[in-house]
Order: C-alpha cells, then structure tokens, then sequence
C-alpha cells in the first residue's frame, strides 16, 4: 500500500507548476473582468477583443513560467514573449490607428452625425461615429464605411448646406449639475454674444447621453461671420466654464453646514 | 396588443388644489402619493376647467379600462399641489417652478399664444427666442423632461404623448428613443411663425414621431416647415355621457338663480375670459339687435383659464379682460342684457344649454371650439366663427351658422337668422344636423382613433 509521503514525494517536484497554473488561471479572470469593466462604454465587439487579448497575455506568461519550471531557458522564453508582443501590435495597427483617430475626429473635424460629406472620393449623410469607422448612407442607399483614420489624413468636405454656420460644441456635465438651472444660465450668458450668432438659429442644447455619473449635452450655435468661429468657441467654453464653476461654488455653500 | 404603459404631459393640471396641501392634506415629510380619494371635490380640489379634463382625461380612463393601457402617469405645472397624486389607476406628477421663473415662462407662452394667434400686429415678437424670459421658458420645458426621464427610469415607459404648444420642447429635451407624440391644440398658420421662430420650432417638432393638429387647414399648413414626424389630424373629442340633460324644474331653478327671466331669449357664450374668445363681438351684436328684440339676453360663462386664475399660474389677463367686457356693456347701456356668470359647475351649465335658444362661438381665433359639439349634445345650433378649427365641419346653414369675426354686423345678422325663426324650422334643422356632426367629434370616434395612433406608433 503506497502511503501519504511516498506520494507526497512523487508530487513535490509538480507542486510549483500547479501553483502557477491556479495562479495564471485566477490573474486571466480578474484580468477579464478588469478589462470588461473598463470597457463597458466600448461596442461589444471592442470589449470582447480586447478582453481575449488580456487573458492571451496571462495566458503566455503563465505558461512561460510554467516551462521555466519544469527548467526550460527563460531567455528563450522571453524572447517568444517579445515576438509575440510584436506580433500583436503588427495586427492590430489598424485598429489601433483608426481608434485613436477616433479620439481626435471627434475633437477636431467640422461634422456630426447627420452631415453629409465627401472624403476619398465617396459621399454621404453621416449615420454613424463608431471607434473604428465612420458609416455614411449614400443616396443609393448604399453604406459606406470610412477608417477613421481616413477622416484624419484626408480631406473631409462637409457638404452639408450653410456648415460653416454651424458652431457644435460638446459638453459633458457631472450628475450633480442640475441641468435645468444650467441650461437657463446658459441661455442668459448666450444671449449676450447674439450679435455675433444667426438671429434665425437661436442656441439648440440637445441631450446626447445621460448615465448615472453623467450627462452629454451638445450646443448648437449658428454664427454669422465665419472667421468668427474660433473666437466663439473659445468664449463659449469660457462661458461654460465659469457657469460650471459658479454652479459648483453654489452647490458647495449649498452643502456647507449652517454655522 | 401588449398593454401599453403612457406618459401624458401637459401644462394644465388635471386637478388643481383649492387649499394648501402642506401641513394641511398632507403630510409634507410623507413620500407616498396623496390619495385624490381621500380628499373632497370642490372643497380641497377641483378638476381644472376645459380640455384636460373634458377631452385626456375620459380619453385615458377610457384607454385604462379597455386594457390598451396597463397604466398612465400624468406630470403637469402645478405648483400649488403635493408633489405626487393618486387617481384610480393614474399617478399625477407635478412640476414645480419658482416664482420668478414662473413670470419669465409667462411671458414667453403668451407671446407665443399672441403670435400664433396673430392678435397684436404691432407685437411680432421676433427676438422671442433670445430673450432672457425664453431662458426660463426652457428651464420649465427641461424641469419637465427631467422628471419624465427620471420617471421613465422608474416605469420604462412605452410611449410619451405631450400636449400644446408650452410643452413643445419637452420631446427634444427628452434625448428618448421610445416614441413620442406631440398634440399640437391650438392654430397653426405658418405664415403667422416669425423668421426667425422657424428653425427652433422646427428642432422642437422634430423631437416628436407624430403630430396631431386640430384641423385639415393646420395640418395643411404644418407641412410647410417639413416636420420629420407624421402630422395627424384629428378632431378634438368629447364624451356626450358627460352632458346629462336636467329636469325642467331644475332648468328653470338654475335660470331664474342666474337672473333669467322665463321669457328671456337666451344666447349663451361659454369661453373663459380672453381677449382672444371675443365675447366684445357677441356684445357689440346684442347692442345692435337690442331695440329689435327686447328680450334677448346674452349669457357670458367663464372666468380664467389655469394660467390666468387665482388658483393656477396666477398669470391674470382674465381679469382685466372681463373689466373691459363690463366697461363695453355699460357704454352700450346693455346693462340688463348681458349677464356674467363667471365659471359654473357642469349641471348649472347642461342648464344653461338647455335654457338657451342658440348657442355663439365668437372667438376671433380659435384651436377648434368644442363648446359647439356640446351646444350640440343639447340639442341647441351654433353659431359659430369661421376662424375656429370646428369651422370646417360645418356647412352654413346645414348644421350651423358661420360667421366672419372681422366683417361687422355679420353675428349680429346671423344671430337675427336664428331670433327671426319663429317657426323654429331652422333651429331644429340646425340643431339634427349638429347633433349628426357631433359624432365625429365624440369620444367613441377619438378613442378608435388614438389607439389606432398609438399602436402604430408604438409597432411601427
């Protein structure tokens, strides 16, 4: 009959790859779940992507370590680690440009979702901003879809008629902002740049997402002179700033304990 | 059909409170919704005059109990009432503003209800949109969307359905995928919208899937700003269960209480007191018609709308408007012909439109005039302004009388029509031919009609 020890003594040498096993096996789930978390704005295709990309990567130095363990050369190992590493970043440079050019389109490009615009040769009514590409509607009723980074290295053309009127203006409120006070305040402040704006276009303030931490609104300002589009944004943003702030001012007297 | 779960959003109450509700019919710390049943009719609430109780609410009952809805939330201005309300199957919810955003969202509706109705020529009201009451018009609007959105969070909604013009921004401040209708009450000429009103209100409407006008001519002329929703027309609606007919006795009690004599020739005007409902027009008839029948009386009911009443907005116009009527009565020495009764509870009203020989509709502009379909219910013609949406339902001299507001001594003619009509062959024409017509304004009509709507709005 074998005893405790001697199977003990047969087991010992594995012990420490079965630690590591268990060890890489718990990383690559929280590693999922961070990833998940982390995400979860992004389209689902996105998320899922990156949280496979996550757990390879666990994957892969766990299983280095475990080859190390049973005594393989660890610079080798290393070495395939770093190939691989390159690897990924050689695949997924598409992707990757085009979700950073995301990022500035959104910033820096005169469009939005229902603009009509010509870039590379075709055009369309914007229908969608994804992190990957934009989609237009042509108007056989055809999808196009255009690599962001497309919208970053090309000319785009707005085609859309009187755009260069159109001043949109993003802006992002923390949930404590009470909105209806700010919109009103907003209004009043603008009322004062009217010589400056379309008297037929008065401000727009559309609500574009609303979460439990936060609300996006746009505003929307048709100016009257094009060379006074930067001017405008820069005071607006002023503007909004010191409403924000006035509002965050008024919200901490309101929380202060009476003395 | 799945049920459907609504939200209605209104500017005028459903029920409005007669007393404080603090410390008084409610607990104010209490977060559970006062219970309407609790409380007394007439004494700590009354239903508000007009649309919203003659023509949504048996609408919505009558969508309840047919199952078409699983339940219904109600938010409106109501700044005198607790803050949530239970009715039956109904929760109202009440949007409160301060008084100094009130004035601000005063003054910019009734610039609108002004221009719309193109009363002042010399008050255009162009620059409407920039001024810094229109700041607080848009706090209301966005309060409003707020508290629908944070009780749509709550209920999940399937369909929003938001009535006149003051709510018009709400289903743009929204930001909601779940459709939305808007019913748009009063007239709608586009030639009336400034310029520079145009692009605004159209970013408003588009924030609707479908708008209801009152009338053909409204919805005709709706197009012309190319809404993106579908414009509906359809007529506005009563419920005829709601007009009882009263003994004679109680005819007679009601009249002789209100200062009729039993040989008065009655014409009756029920329309709350604004300028825009011409009662001066019904006066300056009788003035005219006065030595030629002697015993003609004019009967003006109403007072102030929920804007301009004590117990609403407290925005008054009603009041001065009702001091200029007064004033016009006595320059003409009508004195004894013209009696104000103020508003009146609905049995002294079947009363009255029982009691009167014809029923006027003189407004100088008017979304439609449902005070015809009742005159009708009762049996009594109508004489009625070409400028209202109901006009086109009437054929002059078939089922009523049309008039034009703005050519003197047309009511006064058309009025004498009716006095002259002394075998009362005309009255009876009128008044089978009104009743015929009525139907399509009734609530059996409108209910098929807005589930119709709905479910198309909500499967489409």
């Amino acid at each position: 009959m074998v005893g405790l020890g001697t199977l003990w003594v047969w087991f010992a040498p594995y012990f420490p790859v079965l630690v590591i096993v268990v060890v890489t096996v718990v990383v690559a789930w929280v590693t999922d779940l961070i990833i998940g978390g982390l995400m979860r704005q992004s389209t689902p295709q996105m998320a899922r992507t990156a949280r496979r990309l996550g757990v390879v990567v666990v994957a892969v130095i766990g299983g280095t370590l475990v080859l190390q363990a049973v005594g393989l050369n660890p610079t080798v190992i290393l070495l395939v680690i770093g190939l691989l590493g390159v690897t990924v970043l050689v695949a997924l440079r598409e992707p990757l440009s085009n979700y950073g050019a995301k990022y500035f389109s959104d910033i820096y490009t005169p469009f939005k979702v229902g603009d009509t615009i010509l870039v590379q040769g075709v055009s369309g009514k914007v229908i969608e901003i994804n992190p990957m590409t934009t989609v237009l509607l042509s108007e056989n009723d055809q999808l196009i879809s255009v690599p962001n980074v497309a919208l970053i290295r090309d000319v785009v053309v707005n085609t859309s008629p009187q755009k260069w009127k159109e001043l949109v203006i993003p802006v992002s409120l923390s949930a404590t902002v009470d909105l209806p006070t700010f919109e009103s305040d907003l209004l009043k402040s603008l009322t004062k740049l009217r010589v400056r704006l379309d008297p037929r276009f008065p401000p727009v303030i559309t609500t574009k997402a609303v979460t439990a931490q936060s609300t996006d609104l746009v505003l929307t300002l048709m100016i009257r002179r094009p060379e006074d589009r930067e001017a405008i944004t820069v005071e607006v943003n002023k503007r909004l700033g010191e409403i924000l702030e006035r509002m965050r001012g008024g919200l901490r007297s309101a929380r202060a304990p009476e003395s | 059909m799945a049920s459907l779960s609504l939200c209605i959003n209104t500017q005028t109450p459903l029920v409005q409170f007669l007393r404080p509700y603090q410390g008084d019919l409610l607990d104010p710390a209490s977060r559970d919704p006062t219970d309407l049943g609790t409380l007394r009719e007439g004494v700590d609430y009354r239903f508000s005059p007009g649309g919203v109780t003659r023509m949504v609410y048996p609408l919505v009952r009558r969508l309840l109990k047919e199952g078409v809805l699983s339940d219904a939330h109600w938010v409106a201005l109501n700044p005198k009432a607790p803050p949530t309300v239970r009715l039956g199957a109904m929760t109202l919810h009440n949007v409160t503003i301060d008084v100094e955003r009130m004035a601000g969202y005063g003054k910019v509706k009734e610039a609108i209800w002004s221009r719309i109705h193109e009363l002042d020529p010399k008050e255009r009201h162009d620059d409407l949109f920039w001024t810094e009451a229109f700041a607080e018009y848009a706090y209301y609007n966005r309060s409003t969307a707020e508290l629908i959105r944070e009780l749509d969070q709550r209920h999940d909604f399937d369909v929003f359905y938001v009535h006149d013009f003051q709510q018009m921004p709400v289903g743009h401040m929204l930001g909601s995928l779940k459709p939305k209708i808007f019913r748009w009450h009063i007239p709608f000429d586009v030639e009336a919208i400034p310029e520079q009103w145009r692009a605004l209100l159209t970013t408003y409407l588009d924030g609707y899937d479908v708008i209801v006008v009152s009338a053909e001519k409204y919805a005709d002329s709706l197009q012309a700003l190319r809404p993106q929703g579908k414009v509906v027309r359809l007529y506005p609606y009563l419920d005829p269960a709601d007009y009882g007919q009263p003994s004679r006795a109680t005819v007679t009690a009601t009249a002789e209480r209100l200062g009729l004599r039993p040989r008065d020739v009655v014409a009756l005007v029920v329309a709350r007191m604004d300028p825009i409902k011409g009662q001066d027009l019904a006066i300056d008839a009788v003035a005219e018609l006065a030595e030629e029948y002697p015993r003609l009386k004019l009967v003006l009911v109403g007072n102030g709308s929920f804007s301009g009443s004590a117990t609403g907005l407290g925005l008054s116009k009603s009041a001065s408007w009702r001091e200029h009527l007064e004033s016009l009565v006595r320059e003409r020495h009508l004195e004894d012909r013209v009696v104000f009764t103020g508003h009146l509870p609905q049995e002294d009203l079947d009363c009255l439109y029982e009691r009167c020989r014809f029923t006027v509709l003189p407004s100088v502009r008017e979304g439609f005039g449902l005070v015809a379909v009742e005159s009708w219910l009762h049996g009594k013609p109508a004489i009625v302004t070409h400028r209202a949406g109901i006009s086109e339902l009437i054929r002059d001299g078939v089922n009523g009388l049309l008039f034009d507001p703005e050519r003197a001594g047309d009511l006064a003619k058309k009025m004498r029509a009716l006095l002259a009509d002394r075998s009362g062959k005309l009255r009876a024409r009128l008044s089978r031919n009104g009743h015929t017509a009525s139907r399509l304004c009734s609530l059996e009509t409108a209910a098929r009609a807005e589930q119709e709507m709905l479910v198309e709005v909500t499967e489409a």
